[in-house]
């Protein structure tokens, strides 16, 4: 009886624990926005949406073949009627998640007019298991967490995609 | 006249129903009944199956919607931070 209590204990645990593998709260900024995208896909709902896209259309095929070692893709993206209605202090909590040892950061750009891109790849026993994205402009934040096993080749794929010319990224320190 | 009354009166005369009458209309009505219930049945499993295909399909499709959605906002937010890298 002992166990049975134990095996649900930890089964509702594991229900309960956040999909992501960091808090995207972004609660501050999203009653500001006037537009905003906030999706969850988890593993089962990616191996689901995999069965309706169309192996004959390039994009699509390309989306299938890269969400095979995917575990989830969380996406918040807020857009503002006015420049300056977030700061970036909006987003320290974010990146005070991404400080923490598994999380390394690849690129990190700003520019004068306030746009800051970054880029962090969560590196565990030297395989990259989810890549955190954090794009920033005047009257726009976005923030996505890829979770899985995705190498730098596969997420430069991601530029290869609707019409969006291809990325070249750097070579991680795993060398994938 | 008289025989367009005579006419009518026989027309309009009560007249008593046969004796099997209930039994008749009685099993024609268990006779029909056998092909509506099965065809009843049928039908239900069919629209029960469509339906569930149906909301599987429109599920499937908000998930093809909402992926694709991920994608195109992941590959422009790398693509902008690649531009600005090369600036």
């Amino acid at each position: 009886m002992k166990i049975h209590s134990l095996v649900l204990i930890a089964a509702t645990c594991a229900l309960a624990a956040p999909p992501q593998q960091f808090k995207l709260n972004l609660d501050s900024i999203a009653s500001k926005a006037s537009n905003a995208v906030d999706l969850s896909l988890t593993g089962p709902t990616l191996k689901f949406a995999a069965k309706f896209l169309d192996a004959s259309d390039p994009d699509e095929a390309g989306i299938k073949k890269l969400i095979d070692g995917l575990d989830g893709i969380y996406v918040k993206h807020f857009e503002f009627k006015r420049k300056n209605m977030w700061t970036q202090a909006d987003l320290e909590p974010i990146r005070n998640q991404l400080r923490g040892p598994d999380w390394q950061r690849i690129v990190g750009v700003s520019s004068e007019d306030g746009e800051t891109g970054e880029i962090y790849l969560r590196v565990q026993d030297g395989k990259n298991t989810g890549v955190a994205i954090l794009e920033a402009e005047e009257d726009e934040v976005t923030v996505i967490n890829i979770v899985g096993t995705i190498n730098l080749d596969q997420l430069a794929e991601l530029g290869g995609h609707f019409d969006i010319p291809k990325l070249k990224m750097p070579k991680d320190k795993t060398g994938k | 006249m008289d025989d367009l009354e005579q006419q009518l009166r026989r027309a309009f005369q009560p007249e008593e129903p046969p004796a099997d009458l209930t039994e008749r209309i009685l099993e024609r009505t268990r006779s029909r009944r056998v092909a509506p219930r099965w065809m009843a049945a049928a039908a239900s499993v069919l629209i029960a199956v469509s339906a569930g295909y149906g909301y599987r399909w429109h599920q499937g499709q908000t998930a093809k919607r909402e992926l694709l959605m991920a994608f195109r906002i992941t590959s422009t937010k790398l693509n902008h931070i690649q531009m600005q890298v090369v600036r």
